[in-house]
């Protein structure tokens, strides 16, 4: 299976810093990768090191089986959502448009005035009196319309009302429906991700925690509670995200590839915002066995 | 990329066409009366010794007034004209570096867009070489059309002072401190560098408004250091001593007994440009002290004459002096280095601009934050 | 045509609750033999959903013998329920209806009812498999 992007040991410091540390990931191509963490984690790192922004400290990176932005054939490979939508202020919509052909030689002028049709937006407004929601809609047509094999979003919906947030995944989806274009995007707010993504990545403190298929990690991972327990006295084999105590009973989170046969424990499925919001309240001096499920 | 380039660049390049065409009106409106003024003068027809008379003529009457003057007051429209001219040349390249240069990647920097074009199928290498290569010399182009139209409307006043006029204000030779960088093709030299300085500020700094600051500062340290340090010394100095009466020296007083000559003419050398001049003795010594016995000279001069207090008496001070055998050390560059000089500082200040790019292309590829 | 939806709050997989709908409008009569479902790219961009899971819920369909794919057109529905239409049950349903109103009677409110419906039928489900 080709990756979109693949990491090994890969880490990104500021001075004294590291943003982004022991990052060894296979993201497969073909998906909407979601990739969730909270503010300072090193989301941003991880995509400004995919793009070639920044170059890493330690490890590597490839992007579609090469090095980042190696060229303008790479280049022209990736499209690219940066944080808040930057536009040209003072150029219109249509000159955004005129930029995107002009730069880009496998550019679709059809697809990207379907888009702005679509969209309603007027070719002569000037891109800093668009709404937000607008402006995330043209920078994402600019990132369509060239045709990318990948689409890299940075938290493309953050600053959006929900009504705008909406439009823009619908939007992003149908893209994905009519191109084969893997999609990469980050965002702190799980809820955006959960019906678009189809593989999750949990970023916290500039490590990953856990990373798969959405349906994979769902079925692996169950709530367990049960008469009180220590979680060290589990079978092999079952390990415990997290875990609660009242005095007399147990709950806990474990992932697991075998079913749990111990009738002591009532079983239940988990939703995958509680699974992500688990990893992330794992406190960072614990040792992570992480598997990447494939 | 060429598109993208000029539709950045677009409003800047009307500015520059307005500014352009606004000078160009300026100079249209009053030059055909000062070439009239020329044609009438008799320099068209005149020989030998008797130019350099009716050139100074011609100059005197062109600069205090006796010519039309749109602007009331009395005040001398060709004398304005010219230094506002000269002054536009002179600040051009400055004025294309920091709102051409500075801004170029700093914006880009500042408001993060770069990450919208730099991820377009072009290579930041690509990027920069069009935007440099046709901003650059658009700023070159602009700064010289400047000082070729300049020069157009000063051609009577070039080829009076050519003719030996002086005693005037325009009177500066070619090598003046406001001629040599405002003619020829030092302005494309100056532009180039700003331009470059500009853009390399940006860079740095990442912020337009800092880069314009620094490019300011920078741009005119140079400009003030080069003409003091550099210009002087491209080429090896000539050395001739001459008298003072032949050098057209003046002694001047700096805190007495000082001795300031200031040479004006170099004997033999017509249009040379005079570096340094100061007394030497027979012996070829240098003398800094004006001898004890012209003292005398100074404190004759001295006193009341009808109430108010007049100086030395100049012509008895520069004979007192030159009858103690102190003659004028003259270091200057002959009229034929002109060309050369041009060449060699424009010829430096190039090769800077290409220094601070090739700086900035490797910068720019460099990976950071 | 039918249209989908999703309650993003059931916990219910979304290509389940897909499948779900598409079994439930067979049943309401909504649905028939040869009808079209709606494009995946429709319901991608309808729903903002991934298009994989839209294709997941129509790979299940035709597992189920439900409906067939046919490449460049769409999916199609190519069978029917078991059971027969809701209407065939005439009997259960006035039964089920005189239970509500004997439930109510006894002073049931909406939830309770639904509580002891839901209890009973899970614990009859379970026997059956035990």
């Amino acid at each position: 299976m080709t990756a979109a992007i693949e990491t090994e040991a890969l880490g990104k410091r500021y001075r004294t810093k590291w943003a982004l540390a022991g990052c060894t990931l296979f993201i497969p191509a073909g998906h909407v990768v979601g990739l969730v963490g909270p503010n300072g984690a090193g989301k941003t790192t991880l995509l400004n090191l995919a793009t070639g922004e920044l170059a890493p400290t330690t490890g590597t990176i490839e992007v579609l089986g090469n090095r980042p932005a190696a060229g303008p054939a790479q280049l022209a490979r990736v499209g690219y959502l940066a944080q808040d939508a930057p536009l040209y202020a003072g150029l219109p919509v249509a000159d955004h448009l005129r930029l995107g052909a002009h730069l880009n030689p496998g550019w679709d002028a059809d697809l990207a005035h379907r888009r702005v049709e679509r969209l309603d937006l007027d070719p002569k407004q000037k891109a800093g009196t668009l709404s937000g929601g607008q402006r995330a809609q043209l920078a994402l047509t600019l990132a369509v319309a060239k045709r990318p094999e990948l689409l890299v979003l940075d938290e493309p919906v953050a600053s959006l009302d929900p009504l705008a947030r909406r439009e823009f995944l619908q939007d992003l989806m149908e893209s994905v429906a009519e191109q084969e274009v893997s999609v990469v995007l980050s965002s702190h707010l799980i809820s955006d991700l959960e019906r678009a993504c189809d593989y999750v990545i949990v970023l916290v403190d500039s490590r990953v925690r856990v990373a798969g298929p959405v349906d994979d990690l769902l079925a692996a991972h169950h709530l367990l509670s049960g008469p009180r327990r220590d979680p060290a006295s589990l079978p092999a084999g079952m390990e415990v995200v997290s875990a609660s105590h009242t005095d007399v009973q147990t709950t806990l989170l474990v992932r697991t590839s075998g079913p749990v046969l111990d009738p002591a424990w009532t079983v239940s499925e988990v939703g995958l915002e509680d699974l992500m919001l688990a990893y992330m309240k794992q406190p960072a001096t614990r040792r992570h066995h992480l598997e990447v499920l494939k | 990329m060429m598109w993208l380039t000029w539709r950045q660049f677009r409003a800047q390049a009307i500015t520059a066409a307005a500014a352009l065409a606004a000078f160009a009106i300026v100079l249209v409106l009053t030059e055909s009366r000062m070439a009239s003024m020329y044609d009438s003068s008799g320099l068209l027809t005149c020989h030998g010794g008797a130019c350099s008379g009716l050139a100074t003529t011609f100059l005197v009457q062109l600069s205090s007034g006796q010519g039309v003057s749109f602007i009331p007051f009395g005040a001398n429209v060709y004398v304005i004209v010219y230094f506002l001219s000269v002054l536009v040349i002179l600040v051009a390249p400055a004025i294309t570096g920091i709102f051409w240069g500075a801004p170029l990647i700093a914006r880009e920097l500042e408001t993060g867009t770069f990450r919208l074009t730099w991820n377009q199928s072009i290579t930041r290498t690509r990027w920069l070489t069009v935007k440099l290569a046709l901003i650059g010399l658009a700023a070159m182009a602009v700064t010289e059309a400047f000082s070729l139209l300049q020069a157009w409307w000063a051609a009577p006043i070039g080829k009076a002072v050519g003719l030996g006029g002086g005693a005037s204000i325009f009177s500066e030779g070619r090598f003046g401190w406001f001629v040599f960088p405002t003619h020829g093709i030092t302005p494309l030299g100056y532009a180039a560098f700003a331009f470059a300085l500009g853009v390399t500020a940006g860079l740095i700094i990442r912020r337009p408004i800092p880069a314009m600051a620094a490019t300011l500062a920078i741009f005119a340290a140079f400009q003030a250091i080069v003409p003091l340090w550099i210009r002087p010394n491209l080429f090896p100095t000539s050395q001739t001593t001459a008298t003072i009466a032949a050098s057209g020296a003046n002694v001047s007083l700096g805190a007495n007994p000082a001795l300031t000559l200031t040479a004006s003419i170099v004997p033999g050398q017509p249009g040379a440009w005079i570096i340094s001049s100061e007394g030497v003795n027979a012996a070829g010594q240098r003398v800094s002290t004006i001898p004890a016995a012209c003292q005398s000279a100074i404190s004759d001069g001295l006193g009341s004459h009808r109430g108010t207090t007049v100086g030395p008496d100049p012509v008895a001070l520069n004979n007192c002096v030159a009858r103690h055998g102190i003659r004028v050390a003259e270091g200057y560059q002959p009229a034929s280095h002109y060309w050369p000089l041009q060449l060699a500082e424009t010829g430096f200040y190039l090769a800077l601009a290409l220094a601070l790019a090739w700086y900035c292309f490797w910068r720019l590829n460099r990976r950071r934050s | 045509m039918i249209e989908f939806h999703l309650d993003g709050r059931s916990g219910v997989a979304p290509y389940l609750q897909l499948i779900h709908q598409v079994r439930h409008a067979l049943r309401l009569g909504l649905l028939h033999e040869g009808d079209q479902l709606p494009k995946v790219k429709d319901v991608a961009a309808g729903l903002a959903i991934n298009p994989n899971t839209v294709l997941k819920a129509y790979r299940e369909l035709e597992y189920e013998g439900l409906a067939a794919a046919r490449p460049g057109i769409g999916t199609f529905v190519t069978g029917t329920l078991d059971g027969g239409s809701l209407a065939a049950h005439g009997p259960l349903r006035r039964e089920l209806q005189r239970w509500l109103a004997k439930a109510r009677r006894a002073g049931l409110d909406d939830e309770s009812i639904e509580a002891l419906f839901a209890s009973t039928f899970r614990s009859a489900s379970e026997e059956d498999i035990a």
